[in-house]
């Protein structure tokens, strides 16, 4: 309801703003002598701006104090004891009021301190939003005012309202960057409090990987080796572009140079639906189709091949990136100019030669990149490696055995009872950082090696 | 500076046409094309078009943008094959041999008919790879002195062999456009093919590279069947013995080029060559 009241104010005040902004402006075109600098809508959005962004920002000081200000006042609703209280008592004391104001139920007959507070918190709750709605409008109201009365011939409002749009969209550029760099912090921060624990050369080229040999808090940490995990993770993703990345490839090839435009039209969406299977599928399809009949294979020729394994979590994986792969060296091929390939027919080569000897070395920095970027996606992969796997994080070298990746571990450690002061769910921290960094690494070369490949043709 | 003064001298030279105008007319005929169409989808390109082009002779294709020349141009290697929706009609017969045969062997038709295209294209490897490209390719060469003995003629031909001898291992593409257009004329001739064709070889040049690809036409038209597309009239006036004028997909004239251009018989050749239409 508030939320509304407030959006309605903010809307009336936008169109009231830019409506007088721009009448005014118009009648001093309407007047022949005067040349005006900038349209007639640049000093309505201008006036908009100037009325509205005032107005934003005092609801949204509000938004962020009014908790404080509000708990406090309820505070001094209630007898003076309750500031004894501790942190925890006087937060539910709070809720308890806020409860009853609202008129939802609490627990237990409430007390008379407790209603009378409750009341008065219910009219104060009203009081203090029409204060801050009728601020915002005051306050928009002088903005407008104020643009209003700058407006003239010679008002440069375009430049304003360009300067305004950059701002906007530095603003939003600069809340990825932050994000980005609050979750590296935060990763940094509680993988530094795990190698409180644990040494980092213990971690890093430990061979053994068991957290839980003994339970927190019993003196022994456990051990929290990361090469069985790096190792699961690496050969699943080796396993995986095996059979991406040759799939992919030569699908691009046939649908850029060899499909005529009918077929194209067909095989492009369905490759591309491909992409869009939610990756959780994928596990159960591995779990359920593609584990077993590879351990059936297996038996058929007499190999061992377990049902949850490397193999199965990275074929399925392959399966899952083949059309990452594919339109990505499509685009790419697509880049190489048609002169090459017209030049390369023209000497008497055939498609294949073509493709070979002139258009795949053309492209391959770009399909390098592709392949880096898909596999940084393969190493990220988390789904079908916790279903397919088999969840074994013990050193092994044998494809057809169950493996454990790094993904998976974080996920084991963090389900269940995670107690965040513990080794046990610390690691997570230490994975995810050795992941972040991983992936950080191949896109950093992968758009390195992309871009060289544009130069080339520009 | 003074390389470029000998280049221009040089260049003069090619100006007076050294063959006797009418002796083109004398010249066997290498390729005939009869009554070719061309549609693009369903839009027609060409309208009939019939025309002899004589042995070792340089014949130009003139016209205003968009008349069908480079088209044209692409129906006598079928490069148009390569053009998706593309489809040809007629008849075009080098040395009797119809290319549109369905018997024929695209890639050895390609291998006799070289093309230099309107940007210089050489492939991102070497100078002598770009070269070898083709030998290799139809397999021309035995062995490896074989294959250098080609590749440095090829460059001989082409005029380049002196300016990129030290440098045969540097990239193809580090070369100016017009030593670049040089290369592709190298590489054509590498597979050894009787006619050559240009499609404005010289538009992406500047006027001294330009000088030096005219001069080197007007050589190679002594052992090569060359037909070129250009947009400039001075240019075909200067390099080719027969010229044929395109407008809106049809041929509307064609013959010795002194003719052609001193006293046209239709009006639009004259109105174009007078720059009236184009
Ligand atoms: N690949 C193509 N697809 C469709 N139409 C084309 C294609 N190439 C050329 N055309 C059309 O055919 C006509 C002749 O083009 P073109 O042979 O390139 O002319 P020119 O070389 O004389 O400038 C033009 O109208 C052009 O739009
Ligand atoms: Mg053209």
């Amino acid at each position: 309801m508030n939320a509304l009241v407030i959006a309605a104010l903010l809307l009336v005040l936008l169109t009231f703003s830019y409506q007088v902004g721009w009448s005014r402006s118009r009648k001093l075109a309407g007047n022949k002598s005067q040349h005006l600098h900038s349209r007639p809508i640049y000093h309505g959005v201008l006036a908009a701006l100037f009325a509205v962004l005032p107005a934003m920002v005092i609801i949204g000081i509000w938004a962020l104090f009014s908790e404080q200000v509000t708990n406090s006042f309820i505070v001094a609703q209630l007898p003076p004891e309750t500031a004894q209280l501790s942190q925890m008592q006087l937060q539910a004391a709070i809720a308890r009021v806020k409860a009853i104001a609202s008129g939802y139920g609490v627990v237990g007959e409430p007390s008379a301190t407790e209603v009378v507070a409750a009341q008065v918190f219910a009219s104060y709750q009203q009081i203090s939003f029409l204060a801050v709605l009728a601020a915002a409008a005051a306050i928009g109201a002088g903005g407008l005012f104020w643009a209003q009365r700058r407006i003239g011939p010679r008002l440069r409002a375009r430049t304003e309202v360009e300067i305004f749009v950059r701002i906007a969209l530095m603003a939003c550029s600069a809340v990825a960057i932050v994000t980005t760099l609050g979750i590296v912090l935060s990763l940094l921060s509680d993988a530094l409090r795990f190698f409180s624990f644990i040494n980092p050369l213990d971690f890093f080229f430990g061979t053994t990987w068991n957290p839980r040999f003994q339970s927190a808090g019993t003196g022994s940490a456990g051990e929290y080796g990361l090469l069985p995990l790096l190792w699961g993770t690496v050969m699943i993703s080796i396993i995986a572009m095996l059979v991406a990345v040759p799939i992919g490839l030569m699908s691009a090839i046939y649908l850029s140079q060899y499909a005529d435009e009918r077929v194209r039209n067909v095989v492009k969406p369905i490759i591309e639906v491909l992409a869009g299977i939610p990756t959780i599928v994928y596990g159960f399809f591995a779990l359920v189709t593609v584990g077993p009949f590879f351990a059936a294979a297996g038996d058929a020729v007499g190999i061992d091949i377990n049902a949850t394994s490397a193999l199965t979590a990275g074929v399925v994986m392959g399966i899952m990136i083949i059309p990452f792969i594919s339109s990505l060296s499509d685009d790419i091929i697509a880049q190489v100019p048609r002169a090459m390939r017209d030049g390369s027919l023209g000497l008497g080569a055939t498609q294949s030669e073509t493709i070979r000897n002139v258009l795949l070395p053309a492209a391959l920095p770009g399909i390098v990149g592709a392949v880096l970027l898909a596999v940084s996606r393969a190493i990220g992969e988390t789904m079908i490696v916790v279903l397919a796997a088999g969840n074994s994080p013990v050193l092994r070298f044998n494809p057809a055995e169950p493996t454990s990746t790094v993904t998976v571990s974080i996920v084991n450690q963090l389900t269940g009872d995670a107690d965040f002061t513990s080794p046990q769910s610390l690691v997570a921290f230490a994975l995810g950082l050795t992941l972040f960094a991983m992936t950080l690494l191949l896109n950093v070369m992968a758009l390195y090696i992309v871009r060289k490949f544009r130069e080339q043709y520009e | 500076m003074d390389m470029i003064a000998g280049k221009i001298k040089l260049t003069s030279k090619t100006v007076d046409q050294s063959m006797n105008p009418l002796d083109v007319l004398e010249r066997e005929t290498r390729l005939s094309a009869r009554d070719v169409t061309v549609h693009y989808g369903d839009k027609q390109a060409l309208f009939g078009i019939s025309i002899d082009i004589p042995d070792r002779a340089v014949t130009s294709f003139i016209g205003p943008s968009g008349c069908g020349k480079s088209t044209f141009l692409r129906c006598i290697n079928r490069m148009n094959d390569t053009i998706e929706g593309a489809r040809v009609g007629g008849s075009i017969k080098l040395d009797g041999d119809d290319v549109y045969d369905p018997n024929l062997d695209v890639v050895e038709l390609r291998a006799r008919v070289g093309m230099v295209f309107q940007k210089p294209n050489p492939f991102p490897k070497s100078i002598y790879e770009n070269v070898a490209y083709g030998p290799k390719i139809h397999g021309l060469a035995r062995s490896r002195t074989d294959l250098d003995e080609i590749v440095v003629s090829s460059l001989r031909k082409a005029g380049l062999f002196e300016e990129v001898k030290d440098r045969l291992n540097e990239p193809g593409t580090s070369l100016s456009g017009g030593q670049q257009q040089r290369l592709c004329i190298a590489r054509a001739i590498a597979v050894g093919p009787q006619v050559i064709l240009m499609d404005e070889p010289c538009s992406a040049l500047d006027p001294i590279a330009t000088a030096i690809i005219e001069e080197l036409i007007d050589e190679l038209r002594e052992n090569y069947t060359i037909v070129i597309v250009t947009h400039s009239m001075q240019q075909a006036a200067r390099v080719s013995q027969k010229t044929a004028f395109f407008h809106l997909g049809k041929l509307i004239e064609e013959g010795v080029t002194e003719d052609i251009f001193t006293n046209p018989e239709h009006k639009q050749t004259q109105d174009y060559i007078m720059g009236r239409i184009g």
